[in-house]
């Protein structure tokens, strides 16, 4: 709109837009892509979320994602933790104006989102198989690189493979049979070609006529007394097959067979007295995750959930993480429940065995747990994971159970953040310990458990 | 569009650009360009009509976008540009009497930009766009060269630092050596006039003595001190004398830094200048209906926008209600003499309600705040008690319940002299907390050392020290803020590998407090 209105059509004020919509997306994209990178960094937090654990596996959950915002100085929200500002409409003093929900508070002290620079929260969607991706991409099990991963062969039915000479007829192989008695027919003719000194075509025609049996075919060529068209060429021959008995070709079966890759996950926790419903709270949320990584690398997971105090007994999910007993601990029960569930269910060479077990590190008889252990080793399982859940900084008892450990295997103690890590040095004792302080330790802990190739040598 | 429409559009051109040369304002040739939605949406976004990759552009592009795409509303309108010939968009798939509606709201800017002494500065940037377009393609071949990564880095950093300017929109802070010059001559002109009156006897030997030595002092410092006197402008300072910038870096810094300082003097009137279009493009509309050159039907479809755009928020102040209301209340308070000494000393309430003399400076007033106000300035004069309440205006406060899981927005305060205290802080500094540089050798190694003024009001945190991280990124050496924090003096450094806060407790800090509620939020 440049000029007057007579302008010619040729000055309207069509202007030809400046491209930049590729950099825009771009750039979106590359926003998106720090998005992801936050949340990455939120993840100890995220994980720990129990709205996460205890729902429905495979569900898509929502976690609020915020817009980047380029760091700048600017004044803070109050100390006293009053959020607000400025609006325009009607109401008094203590009128309420609006709401907005928050899903998935939870309430916990640590479930405050992260506070680097961002506002606008948008909640986007996000599936646990993408949160998983997340963790996955620095992560990896120990022992599952193919030849580690156990994979079991198991029959399914039949199926056709390649062919045979002989075979009931329902499966002879029509067409491989024909072509071998076309092949039969051309090698006959060239037979009689040679031993006649007679033309093709007529070789062809006593040989249809005798029905393709060579003596006969050779008696009607000697005197050709039989009624062949004349004047006909090379190219008039129209091939038949001629089927010997060892041309028969029948379909070749064999038996299915797939392999599958199973695992089961031990999971054993200490339901003792000094078991708090925060501890168990640490332990379900590993194991939650642990067990979501095992059904990523398997087809197909069992689990089987071990409570004990002084005794050890298989319950039902649901129960694992609600019983709480009062009294000692004796830690080997599980042990040995595992050792014997391995022997009557779980045969080493059908599955792949984890076994897992939390505790607050309290055991009267870590001997007997060694043992126990020991025995398990023995049986060549893939891992053995021991989390000690130890959030009281003083805690009144020592952690005798891990000191048992690191007195009988070959352990190394290392750190990751402030987490300390106790591994095997080999797989012989595929042994893996963490001690778990803080909700923060659960996504460390998790790293520790499934780091890759700590065995490899 | 098709021709017709766009051929009805130039006449509606034409007639609007009449109106508002009869209505006073400064009309200019101004370049409408029609262009698709997504067009529109990303020179939202990016500023200019071309501009560089960064990932702030695009999320707001996305985030445009996203509205747009989905929820079918933030139709984008208006954008226009102060250039040289200023410039505007038109989105083709825009309703008619939206697009004229837009066309009169630009006229009101392109004056405001014309007649507003901080925009009219703006315009000293008139080849700005163009830098930005040049400023895209140099990137890009940064990008290439020395990664998408080091580019963004120091994007980044710019852009962290960018809002920071002189108080004055329309002075240059001068370099080092200039201000180091002039602080020189000013303590010599001291020194002698000090000599003068110690050779007089005025004023005991003594005491000259002592002044004079405090003098001399106060040279030697101004002699070696870098800066010599504090510097506003941080970016600037740090692309003068960063310990490790490279030429294509300091290309980028100086692109965003210029970029910031055009786009400032809009910033400090963003309020007046929306403000102004609004007015007038309601006055505008109001004479092309009159004249029958739109249809009742697109008379419809203007007030619904027209409404939409203008109403009010009640989380949030919007510009469009706020801004029109100020030259609204103005026009109708200068009309009716209700300004000056005589009506503010008018103690009788029911007198001062009244108060009408017929002055009529209605016009005027609102030509002169167009003209020479920032939007902080018209807050100081024009919030008054009664305009504050007529906008109602108030101060809410977010709260969570708990057991709803739901957070809650409850009207906290409407008191308007505290309202008018946050409005003048918001407006104040471009909304940046005072912070200026007052060492860039600090540890004599060449450290930077930054001062915040405290004005009651703390610094967040996380952004702290993210940002003292990226300035860090551009000046190579340590960077320093001494700020408070609970009331104690305290200092953030980052020396490139960690951020440490110490907080002297010894030596607390006190200042006022009455207006605390203010700084609560």
């Amino acid at each position: 709109m440049k000029t007057s209105p007579s302008t010619e059509e040729a000055s309207m004020p069509v202007i030809a837009p400046e491209i930049v919509s590729e950099r825009g997306k771009a750039d979106a994209r590359r926003h998106r892509q720090k998005q992801r990178d936050a949340i990455r960094k939120q993840l100890p937090h995220i994980i720990a979320e129990e709205s996460i654990i205890t729902g429905k596996r495979d569900r898509i959950i929502k976690i609020p994602v915020k817009n980047m915002q380029i760091p700048e100085f600017k004044h803070g929200q109050s100390k006293k933790g009053k959020t607000g500002g400025l609006g325009q409409g009607k109401g008094g003093k203590g009128d309420i104006i609006g709401k907005r929900s928050v899903p998935g508070k939870t309430g916990g002290k640590d479930g405050k989102p992260g506070s680097e620079p961002g506002v606008d929260y948008i909640e986007t969607e996000i599936e646990i198989a993408e949160l998983i991706e997340f963790m996955m991409e620095d992560l990896g099990l120990p022992r599952l690189e193919e030849k580690q991963v156990r994979k079991i062969v198991v029959e399914a039915g039949w199926r056709v493979h390649g062919t045979a000479h002989t075979g009931p007829q329902v499966l002879r192989n029509n067409k491989k049979t024909v072509q071998e008695g076309i092949k039969r027919f051309w090698f006959m003719l060239e037979m009689l070609h040679k031993e006649t000194g007679r033309a093709k075509v007529t070789c062809f025609y006593a040989l249809r006529e005798a029905d393709g049996i060579i003596p006969d075919a050779l008696r009607l060529l000697e005197n050709l007394e039989f009624a062949h068209p004349e004047g006909m060429t090379e190219e008039d021959i129209a091939p038949f097959p001629i089927i010997h008995p060892d041309d028969e070709r029948y379909h070749r079966l064999e038996r299915k067979t797939a392999q599958k890759s199973q695992a089961v996950v031990f999971a054993m926790m200490d339901v003792s007295g000094s078991m708090t419903d925060e501890k168990k709270y640490y332990a379900r949320s590993l194991l939650f995750w642990l067990t979501e990584f095992l059904r990523r690398i398997y087809e197909h997971v069992d689990i089987r959930f071990i409570i004990h105090h002084t005794i050890a007994k298989i319950v039902a999910e649901e129960d694992f993480f609600r019983t709480g007993e009062s009294g000692g601990t004796f830690c080997y029960t599980a042990y040995e429940m595992v050792n014997s569930l391995i022997e009557s269910d779980y045969p080493l060479s059908q599955w792949n065995v984890y076994a897992w077990h939390f505790s607050d590190g309290e055991d009267f008889d870590p001997a007997r747990t060694v043992a126990e252990l020991k025995k398990l080793f023995e049986k060549k399982i893939n891992m053995f994971g021991y989390g000690e859940i130890n959030p009281e900084e003083s805690s009144y008892f020592t952690a005798e159970l891990l000191d048992a450990f690191k007195k009988e295997f070959d352990l190394k103690e290392t750190r990751e953040g402030d987490l300390k890590i106790v591994a095997s040095v080999d797989d012989d004792t595929p042994f893996i310990g963490a001690v778990i302080k803080k909700k923060e330790h659960i996504l460390a802990a998790l790293k520790a458990f499934l780091k890759r190739d700590r065995w490899q040598k | 569009m098709k021709k017709q429409e766009l051929e009805r559009l130039a006449k509606m051109e034409t007639r609007i650009l009449q109106i508002a040369e009869e209505e006073g304002l400064t009309v200019k040739e101004t370049i409408f360009e029609v262009v698709p939605a997504r067009r529109m949406l990303e020179a939202m976004a990016y500023m200019f009509p071309v501009n560089f990759s960064h990932w702030s552009f695009g999320r707001d592009y996305d985030y445009h976008r996203t509205i747009y795409d989905h929820s079918g509303a933030g139709i984008p309108y208006e954008q226009v540009w102060n250039f040289d010939v200023p410039k505007a968009l038109l989105v083709e798939t825009n309703p008619f009497a939206l697009n004229v509606l837009t066309m009169a709201h630009v006229v009101g800017h392109v004056d405001f930009f014309l007649r507003n002494h901080y925009t009219r500065h703006g315009r000293s940037f008139a080849n700005i766009a163009e830098e930005a377009r040049f400023a895209a393609e140099r990137f890009m071949k940064y990008e290439s060269k020395y990664g998408e990564e080091k580019v963004e880095a120091i994007i980044d950093a710019g852009m962290s630092l960018r809002w920071h300017q002189p108080h004055d929109p329309l002075l240059e802070e001068p370099d080092d050596e200039k201000a180091r010059e002039y602080k020189i001559s000013l303590i010599q002109e001291k020194i002698r006039y000090a000599q003068r009156r110690a050779k007089e006897g005025n004023g005991g030997a003594e005491q000259s003595e002592a002044a004079i030595k405090a003098l001399d002092l106060e040279l030697a410092r101004a002699r070696s001190a870098t800066p010599p006197e504090p510097v506003y402008d941080i970016l600037k300072y740090v692309m003068a004398r960063s310990h490790r910038l490279r030429k294509w870096e300091r290309d980028i810094l100086s692109v965003i830094w210029n970029q910031a300082r055009a786009l400032a003097p809009n910033a400090r009137t963003k309020m007046l200048n929306e403000g102004w279009a609004t007015y007038w493009h309601t006055r505008i509309m109001r004479r092309l209906f009159g004249e029958g050159l739109l249809s009742a039907e697109e008379h419809g479809v203007f007030l619904d926008f027209h409404n939409k755009v203008t109403q009010q928020q009640k989380l949030g102040l919007n510009v469009y209600s706020v801004g029109p209301a100020i030259f609204e209340y103005a026009e109708d308070a200068w009309n009716k003499g209700r300004f000056g000494r005589e009506f503010e000393e008018c103690r009788n309430p029911r007198e001062k309600a009244e108060w009408d003399t017929h002055a009529m400076k209605g016009k005027e007033k609102v030509f002169q705040i167009s003209a020479s106000y920032t939007d902080h300035m018209a807050v100081m004069e024009l919030f008054t008690p009664e305009f504050i309440h007529g906008l109602e205006l108030y101060i809410y406060e977010e709260r969570l319940n708990e057991e709803r899981e739901e957070v809650e927005y409850i009207i906290l305060e409407k008191n308007p002299e505290i309202i008018r205290q946050i409005l003048m802080h918001r407006h104040a500094f471009l909304g940046t907390p005072e912070i200026v540089v007052v060492n860039g050798n600090y540890n004599s190694h060449g450290e930077l050392y930054l001062r915040h003024g405290y004005d009651g009001r703390e610094l967040e945190d996380t952004y702290t020290r993210e940002t003292l991280r990226n300035t860090f990124y551009a000046w190579g050496r340590p960077v320093h803020l001494e700020t408070i924090v609970d009331e104690k003096p305290t200092l953030y450094s980052y020396d490139g590998k960690s951020i440490s806060v110490k907080n002297d407790d010894a030596d607390e800090w006190t200042g006022e407090d009455d207006l605390s509620i203010l700084f609560e939020l």
